[in-house]
């Protein structure tokens, strides 16, 4: 009899303790892009046994929800970049609590009170944004002051070089590290020695269905002029010597010659890894994937080593050169204490754990990170180091980032492929975006 | 040589040229889809280096198995044949109906509301999706099947091709029927419904390869993984910036993505081909 009682007891408190909201797990609903690889680390906690983007964050994501079983994270991951679903899911009321958003996307939805103010949350759980890189923290911080987004990273276009090439034309120094220009006349010598010495191009540039890498570069050289082109935010002066600069260099370049011609994104790698170019003008996105090519017998990186650096400091102004973050924001709507605290402990999960995410070959958002040794000991990030101070994206109040970026690029496409006058492409694009942003 | 038999020769001759430019073309039709099911077969990081080593081994079935593997993707082939199918079911029944009505039935204000959805075929689908988008949040249709059929019913095409396909039936059939005392209803579905079975086909296999591929209105409407259509669901797999990474997997994406099509078109050849040439019209 007292054994029934004593198990009928115990049936009843573990039914009760199951049933009781206390310990049921709070759910929160992540979107994300960076793809699914279920197939490969859908059950994967082991972070570092993850590699790649998706392989990476799915890995994360999956610890953290090993880690903490108060906590239930569901994810949607969405086609890169994911902002019609993101626009959509807001205009319905519907939006995931947590989802990445670059930072140069954040005013669009900050503008319109769509996000979360970082600070509260962030504090609460110790992350303070002293400790994000001068680049990270210029790109989640927007005009009030306040933060909009967790970085996970900084990203930039990179000289990408092909060392047997490089060695080949005699642009290496003593020191065995390449030589880069100091200027445009310096760019443009170089471009031509190295078409003398090799046959072939020197940059390895897409611009075939491309717009971001033409504007990434202007925004760079541009910055690196002093040139403040978006003093207004509402208003671009993109009609500039500065601009014109920049423009001609590339139309020159195209000209003679020393830009591959007629590559698309996809081919562009292509084209790099057979050895077609000296540069190639990528992101940090592909580093690993070059590293593994070049430490393969037999393939074009391999025959001379692969080397990566910022952009050379071609203008006497500031050393800058444009760069973008992957965040995680936080839709805006009420929640519980419970929610906010689940939130806070995803965030400083991924703060913490940022040294994983810099294994993709993105810069970290995190100083400890960036000085620690383990990720000095990653192949070339010392080299890549001073990205984290020279990085720096447009005006935190510019809106509309992305189809800035499409307008720019395609005037620019044309003026360097000639198919239109510098002067003439340079006044569409002001017109073009002055009239987007007359109209937000 | 006789003059019949130089004509038969001069005819064979002009037959060989024939198959000759037929072959020539079904193979520059097939060559794109054989390139894709080759590149399905290849491993992306060789395809990275050089994407013409799909000509040699070796070859893999690693990008079936990751794209068999996603998680949630039979889920996808599951919805998109609830909305493909629904939204074919429904369009045929409301065009139909509604051909019957135009075609047959005398009415208050008929030619301007046959003119009114006439203009529907003039209006494209981004002019009202920011309308039908607040209604349907409104509505909380957003996530469910009936949010991603529901835009696909307002078929003007099928109205007017049902409507003209109606009017081609003579009348005679219909005032026969009536003489034996049919109603209005049985007339419709037992009399002029199964002679429209040449149009229904083409409606139907049009509307089903139209929901199967549709995009845009899943993307925004079905915005939960669980709800997602296989072409939204695939494209939220591609994994990295322009998927230059990952052309293999794409590329299975897209034969996996395919196939059921490709099922449907092995049954239903003769209706396709009929639908395409027009047959059905006339």
């Amino acid at each position: 009899m007292r054994m029934k009682t004593t198990l009928l007891a115990a049936v009843s408190a573990s039914v009760m303790m199951l049933a009781s909201p206390g310990f049921a797990a709070t759910e929160l609903t992540v979107q994300r892009f960076f793809g699914a690889c279920d197939a490969d680390f859908g059950t994967n906690t082991d972070v570092a046994k993850a590699v790649g983007e998706c392989g990476i964050i799915t890995s994360m994501i999956n610890k953290f929800n090993a880690d903490n079983p108060d906590v239930h994270v569901s994810v949607t991951t969405v086609e890169w970049p994911g902002y019609d679903q993101l626009t959509a899911q807001f205009a319905s009321g519907d939006a995931p609590d947590i989802v990445t958003i670059h930072e140069s996307v954040l005013s669009d939805y900050q503008s319109k009170g769509l996000l979360l103010p970082l600070d509260d949350v962030l504090n609460s759980v110790g992350v303070t944004p002293d400790s994000f890189t001068d680049a990270a923290r210029n790109g989640v911080t927007r005009d009030d002051g306040k933060i909009y987004g967790l970085p996970i990273d900084t990203w930039s276009l990179l000289f990408h070089i092909n060392m047997d090439l490089f060695k080949k034309a005699e642009l290496v120094n003593a020191d065995g590290t390449p030589k880069l220009p100091t200027s445009v006349d310096e760019l443009l010598a170089e471009a031509k020695q190295f078409k003398e010495k090799t046959g072939k191009p020197y940059f390895v540039q897409p611009t075939a269905n491309e717009t971001a890498n033409l504007a990434w570069n202007l925004y760079s050289y541009l910055f690196q002029q002093n040139s403040d082109f978006l003093a207004d935010p509402t208003h671009v002066k993109l009609n500039t010597p500065e601009a014109k600069t920049v423009v001609n260099m590339f139309r020159t370049l195209y000209a003679d010659g020393n830009i591959t011609p007629n590559l698309d994104y996809g081919t562009g790698i292509n084209a790099f890894l057979a050895g077609d170019g000296g540069v190639h003008l990528n992101g940090t996105w592909v580093i690993g994937d070059y590293t593994a090519a070049s430490e393969k017998s037999g393939t074009a990186l391999n025959a001379g080593g692969y080397a990566v650096y910022p952009f050379p400091q071609l203008f006497a102004g500031d050393k800058a050169q444009y760069a973008d973050g992957h965040t995680w924001a936080v839709s805006q709507k009420d929640r519980t204490p419970e929610q906010l605290a689940a939130i806070g402990k995803f965030l400083k999960f991924f703060a913490d754990n940022d040294f994983e995410w810099s294994r993709t070959g993105h810069l970290p958002a995190y100083k400890a990170v960036l000085a620690s040794d383990a990720f000095k000991a990653l192949p070339h990030r010392d080299t890549l180091a001073p990205l984290a101070a020279l990085g720096r994206p447009l005006p935190s109040a510019v809106q509309r980032r992305f189809a800035i970026q499409d307008i720019v690029g395609e005037e620019m496409n044309a003026a360097e492929t000639g198919q239109k006058d510098t002067d003439a492409a340079l006044t569409d694009a002001e017109t073009r975006i002055n009239e987007l942003l007359a109209n937000l | 040589m006789s003059a019949s038999a130089t004509s038969i020769k001069g005819r064979a001759f002009g037959d060989r040229v024939l198959l000759a430019l037929v072959i020539l073309l079904s193979i520059i039709m097939i060559a794109p889809v054989l390139w894709v099911i080759g590149l399905s077969l290849k491993e992306n990081a060789e395809l990275m280096a050089n994407p013409n080593s799909v000509f040699h081994a070796p070859y893999t079935l690693k990008n079936y198995i990751n794209t068999i593997g996603t998680s949630s993707v039979f889920r996808w082939v599951l919805n998109s044949i609830i909305v493909s199918g629904g939204l074919t079911l429904g369009t045929l029944i409301l065009s139909s109906l509604a051909g019957y009505g135009f075609a047959r039935l005398n009415f208050p204000g008929r030619n301007i509301l046959f003119v009114i959805v006439l203009f529907g075929l003039a209006v494209p689908e981004q002019a009202v999706l920011v309308a039908r988008h607040q209604i349907f949040s409104m509505l909380k249709f957003h996530n469910t099947y009936h949010g991603l059929i529901l835009p696909g019913l307002s078929a003007s095409f099928g109205v007017f091709l049902m409507t003209q396909y109606f009017r081609a039936i003579p009348k005679e059939l219909d005032e026969a029927a009536m003489l034996d005392n049919a109603s209005r209803f049985r007339i419709f579905w037992k009399v002029l419904l199964p002679l429209t079975v040449p149009a229904q086909a083409t409606l139907g296999i049009f509307t089903f390869l139209g929901a199967w591929n549709d995009y845009f209105w899943p993307l925004i409407s079905a915005t939960k993984k669980d709800m997602f259509t296989l072409t939204v669901g695939m494209a939220s797999t591609q994994t990295n910036f322009a998927q230059s990474e990952g052309i293999g997997f794409l590329m299975a994406q897209a034969v996996f993505a395919g196939a059921p099509i490709l099922i449907i078109y092995l049954f239903f050849q003769k209706y396709i081909v009929t639908a395409v040439s027009g047959a059905a019209v006339r």
